[in-house]
This record gives structure tokens, C-alpha cells and sequence, in this order.
């Protein structure tokens, strides 16, 4: 549904995104994640027809956004990182403005804005001006006039900043229930237990370019029945070096990490090929006194990817 | 209609400067009528005043100073039209949606002309006080009317092209006005300085407008107050003058919205 290629694009000679690629199919809540500067909110402005990229594609549901933009704003919605709202206007009047904007007329304007207020849960204050809103209730709806026209594609740039841990709760549902619906959604965030909560693959991305963790996977999956590629942790007594030895020769093992007394390493293959390595390290003379999965979580992951310095 | 209209004419009705600015302008007019008429009828040089007299007067001063006071207020509406959704955040939700740069930009000119026109409008009755003086007719409020529409038209252009290039209201708002003054008081200075330079070169003669050489008078094709003083002309001698400065004006205006809907498909600060 979404198809990014090669990517680039330059702000007065500063490079935004270095050839960045994407693919999110029909359907999937698809996370992007990168520290400051790494070009996610650039792409979304890509992707939403704002601004133009310097070279590569770009696509959202088979149309190229630069040549045929008129019709990809009809199939997304944007919500953009710190979005703005017409203070002065009323909560139904906002609505209703935006509804005229992608030209709902009739009696499905009304319904339009009447499905906004009601997924919104401000069905209750249609009357009130939105100055007089809360923070999270203007986020819910900007959302709501983000969904106005049906998107098929949900573009979100760190919609959950600055929301407290209940709106939070209430935007995943929202998103898990949109994509139960059938949209795709792109969505940024620095919040990565939210991500994690919520897609099902996460593409990471630094400097404009595709990045990768530290098991070399630049599209982390987190919803795959059975993770063909796992990492374990071995802490051994002894010389290093016969672990390290027997961690390098065994077929379907990469090393991660070494220390004096423990190795991390990535096992492509499941349980049996874990089995043939803890044998082989037995067999090899290591002390082997723990062997254990680790399961690592996003944040680790990120830390491990990006450095400690990017929380 | 187009949302952008409805949507900006709502938001500026609703704000103090909806009411306080035509109560101001009126005030302002009225005073100078007020003024105007004293001076005219207690001259005592002159044993009897005409009637014709005072409603020309009236007329022409009211005239030049609707054109000034507009052409101070044209900016305030047009050059933070597109700085405000800049500031509030709000230009990616216009551009993201179903609405062109050219709706924008419409949407915008209209709402900030309309506004200018309203208090061109409220102050037609202040006007029409110089007929009961007689001396004015119909061609020459027509005249005086459209010119000094053509000018806000072109003005409020220029202020939107500001709004479109500058992030704040308050650069926008500044650069507008040092347009206004450029085209005001620097064409007529260039002018006047350029005249006596020529007059110094040559003997003492005679000379009209037309007579002089286009390079002289081209800063003043530009200058408001040129243009309306060329339309006060009758009908058939509207042209060159009055013709050559439309002409100015409607391409200075068409040039700054091709450049602002440019800068508005261009926009990437949004």
C-alpha cells in the first residue's frame, strides 16, 4: 500500500533522507522509528503530497504522490507532529469545515461529522468552541477530522507527544480498531512500548537512510507467529577463547557480542539449531552455565541500534 | 462556495477588529468631513461660497483620504492571512485536503478584499453627503470607487505574497507595509526629484504630463494617489494615464498570486 524507493531529498544542501525504502502492505500498522533528525517527519511530508522528494518514489496505493497527488490526498489522512487547530471555531463547525474542504456535501457531510464526533467522543460538546478543549481532546479531534473522508491510509507523525498514559490507551485502541477496519497506518513515534503494543513490523531509519539493529534487520517484525531468528545469551567459566572459537564455527550462529565470560549470539534455524550449538560448545570443552533465549524488547533494541545517547 | 471564504469571513467577523475598525474608520471619515466643510465655508477671502465648490472639495479630500486610510489597513488583513496558519499550525490540514493552492490563495484574497470593501461601502453615505452639494456625479464616484478598488486589490495581493513567504505575521506585516510606502511616498519622491533635475537642464517652458519623458513619469504609473487623481479624468480621456496605471496595478496583483500560489506548492515549513 505503501512503496518508498530509494528516497533523497535535500534542505538547502543538507540531506533529509539519503535513499530511504519502505514497503507496507494492505492493512498492516506499519511503525517507523529513528532518532531526531532522521528524516521519519520529512518522509511523511513526502508521503502526503507536502513536499516534493529530490529523487526515488514514492507511492501510496499504486499512485506516484508527486504526479498524481490530488488523487493520493483523497486515500490519506495526515495528522502532523505538533498539529494546529482553528481555536476560534467550534468543535462541530472545525468538522464541518474540513468535511466541505474534501468536498462532502449533502447528507454525507452530516453523517461524516456526526461519525467524527461519535468516534471521537465528543459528541457531547459539538457546541463548545475548541479553545475550550483539553490537549488530548483536540489530538482526538484532529483525528476525527483527519478520518472525515475515510482515508484508506493513515499517515501519523508522533500523534501520542504529549498525551497522558489514558489518551495514549485510547489512540492505540483506535488505531488497533482502524486497522481491524482495514486501513493501513504509517505511524512515527519516540514511544516505543506504544509501537510495540500496536504494529506489527517496525522500520528503522537514521541519517535518511534505512538503519539497522544489532542483529542487521533494518524491518524488525514483532507480530511473526515464530521468529526464525532468535539471539541467546551463554555465560560460560573459563578461557573465552574455545567459546568464541566454537561460536564462529558453528553453521547458522553470528556472533553479537563477546566478553570474558559470555557470548551473545543470533541463531537462524529455532530450537535444534540452538541444541547443535550448545552441544558443539560441550563438546568443545566450554563451561557452559548458562544458555538462555532473550527475548529483546523494541527499546533495547533501539538502544542497541541507535546508542544510548537517543533514548 | 468555497469553504476558505466562509471559513476566513466567519473568523474575522468573530474577532474586535470585525466592528472596531469600521466604527473607527467612520469616525475618522466624519471628522474629516466635519473638517472639510469648515474650511471650505469659513474662508474669509471669499464673500460667498458655492455649493459646487464645497461638494468637489469634500469630494476629492474624502476621496485621497479613503484611499489613505485604506491602503493603512489593507496589509493588517492580507499580510497575516497565510502567517497565521503558519503560526497556528493549521496550513498542512488546508494543504493535505481536497482544497488547491489556488482555493487557498482565493479563499484568502477574498475574505481580506471584502473586509477592505466593507469599509469602502459603510463609507458611501459619508460620501454621498458631497452630492448634496453638488458639483460630483455618478461618473466620478464610479471612477474614484473602482480605482481605489483596483489598488486594495493589488495592495492586499502584495500582503498575501508576504504572508505566503514570511514565517510571522509581524515580518509579513512590516515588509507590507514598506511596499505601500515604497509605492506611495518613494515613487512620488523619485518623481519629483527626477522632475527638477530635468526642469534644471532646460530653459523655463512650458510642459504637460505628456510632454514629459516616460522615464519621469513611469515611478508615478505606480503611485495610488496618481491613479486616483488620473480617474477623477472624464471617460474619454481616461487613457493613457488612468489605463497605464490599471494596468500597473492588475499585473503587480497577478504577479504576487502566481508567486504566493508558488510558494504555496512550495511550502515546507508547514
Amino acid at each position: 500500500m505503501i512503496a518508498v524507493e530509494q528516497i533523497r531529498k535535500n534542505f538547502d544542501g543538507t540531506p533529509a533522507l539519503a535513499g530511504f525504502s519502505l514497503q507496507v502492505g494492505r492493512g498492516e500498522l506499519f511503525g517507523l522509528v529513528g532518532p531526531n533528525g532522521a528524516g521519519k517527519t520529512t518522509l511523511m511530508k513526502i508521503l502526503s503530497t507536502l513536499i516534493r522528494a529530490d529523487g526515488g518514489t514514492a507511492q501510496v496505493g499504486g499512485l506516484d504522490v508527486t504526479a498524481q497527488s490530488r488523487e493520493v490526498k483523497r486515500l490519506i489522512g495526515y495528522m502532523p507532529d505538533q498539529p494546529g487547530v482553528y481555536q476560534d471555531m467550534g468543535v462541530r463547525e472545525f468538522l464541518e469545515f474540513f468535511a466541505d474542504a474534501f468536498h462532502i456535501t449533502g447528507p454525507r457531510r452530516r453523517a461524516a461529522v456526526d461519525r467524527a464526533l461519535a468516534r471521537s467522543g465528543l459528541a457531547q460538546r459539538f457546541h463548545d468552541s475548541v479553545e475550550q478543549l483539553s490537549f488530548g481532546m483536540k489530538q482526538r479531534l484532529i483525528l476525527a477530522k483527519t478520518l472525515l473522508h475515510e482515508p484508506k491510509v493513515l499517515l501519523l507523525d508522533e500523534p501520542a507527544t504529549g498525551l497522558d498514559p489514558i489518551a495514549r490507551i485510547e489512540l492505540r485502541s483506535e488505531l488497533k480498531q482502524l486497522q481491524a477496519e482495514g486501513v493501513t497506518i504509517l505511524i512515527s513515534s519516540h514511544i516505543l512500548s506504544d509501537l510495540e503494543d500496536i504494529c506489527s513490523q517496525i522500520a528503522l531509519i537514521a541519517a535518511g537512510r534505512n538503519a539497522s539493529d544489532a542483529e542487521g534487520h533494518s524491518v524488525i517484525q514483532l507480530r511473526a507467529p515464530r521468529a526464525p531468528v532468535r539471539v541467546y545469551e551463554i555465560e560460560f567459566m573459563g578461557d573465552a577463547r574455545p567459546a568464541l572459537g566454537v561460536a564462529n564455527s558453528v553453521a547458522g550462529v553470528r556472533l553479537l557480542q563477546s566478553g570474558p565470560s559470555h557470548l551473545v549470539v543470533e541463531i537462524v534455524g529455532g530450537d535444534d539449531q540452538a541444541a547443535s550449538l550448545l552441544r558443539a560448545l560441550v563438546m568443545g570443552g566450554v563451561n557452559v552455565v548458562r544458555f538462555d533465549h532473550r527475548a529483546v524488547d523494541l527499546e533495547e533494541r533501539y538502544r542497541l541500534a541507535f546508542g544510548e545517547k537517543h533514548p | 462556495m468555497n469553504p476558505m471564504i466562509r471559513k476566513e469571513l466567519r473568523q474575522r467577523m468573530r474577532e474586535r477588529r470585525g466592528w472596531l475598525l469600521p466604527s473607527l474608520y467612520l469616525l475618522v471619515l466624519s471628522a474629516i468631513v466635519i473638517f472639510i466643510y469648515f474650511v471650505t465655508t469659513q474662508n474669509p477671502d471669499r464673500s460667498s461660497v458655492e455649493g459646487a465648490a464645497v461638494g468637489v472639495f469634500l469630494f476629492l479630500a474624502l476621496s485621497y483620504s479613503q484611499l489613505a486610510l485604506l491602503l493603512l489597513m489593507a496589509p493588517i488583513f492580507s499580510s497575516g492571512s497565510i502567517t497565521i496558519e503558519k503560526e497556528q499550525r493549521t496550513l498542512s490540514g488546508l494543504l493535505t485536503s481536497l482544497l488547491t493552492p489556488g482555493q487557498i490563495w482565493w479563499g484568502k484574497f477574498v475574505s481580506s478584499l471584502l473586509f477592505v470593501l466593507l469599509l469602502l461601502v459603510t463609507s458611501l453615505p459619508v460620501l454621498s453627503m458631497a452630492f448634496a452639494f453638488g458639483g460630483i456625479g455618478p461618473w466620478e464616484v464610479f471612477s474614484a470607487t473602482l480605482t481605489t478598488v483596483i489598488v486594495l486589490a493589488s495592495i492586499s495581493a502584495i500582503g498575501l505574497y508576504c504572508s505566503s513567504t514570511f514565517q510571522r505575521s509581524v515580518h509579513a506585516t512590516a515588509v507590507s507595509y514598506a511596499t505601500v510606502i515604497a509605492i506611495t511616498v518613494v515613487t512620488a519622491i523619485v518623481f519629483f526629484v527626477r522632475l527638477q533635475i530635468y526642469q534644471s537642464a532646460r530653459s523655463p517652458s512650458t510642459y504637460t504630463w505628456y510632454t514629459l519623458p516616460l522615464n519621469i513619469r513611469a515611478p508615478m504609473y505606480l503611485n495610488p494617489f496618481f491613479f486616483l487623481t488620473a480617474s477623477f479624468a472624464p471617460p474619454r480621456q481616461l487613457y493613457p494615464a488612468w489605463t497605464t496605471c490599471a494596468l500597473v496595478f492588475i499585473v503587480l496583483g497577478a504577479l504576487a498570486a502566481a508567486l504566493t500560489l508558488h510558494n504555496l506548492r512550495r511550502s515546507r515549513d508547514v
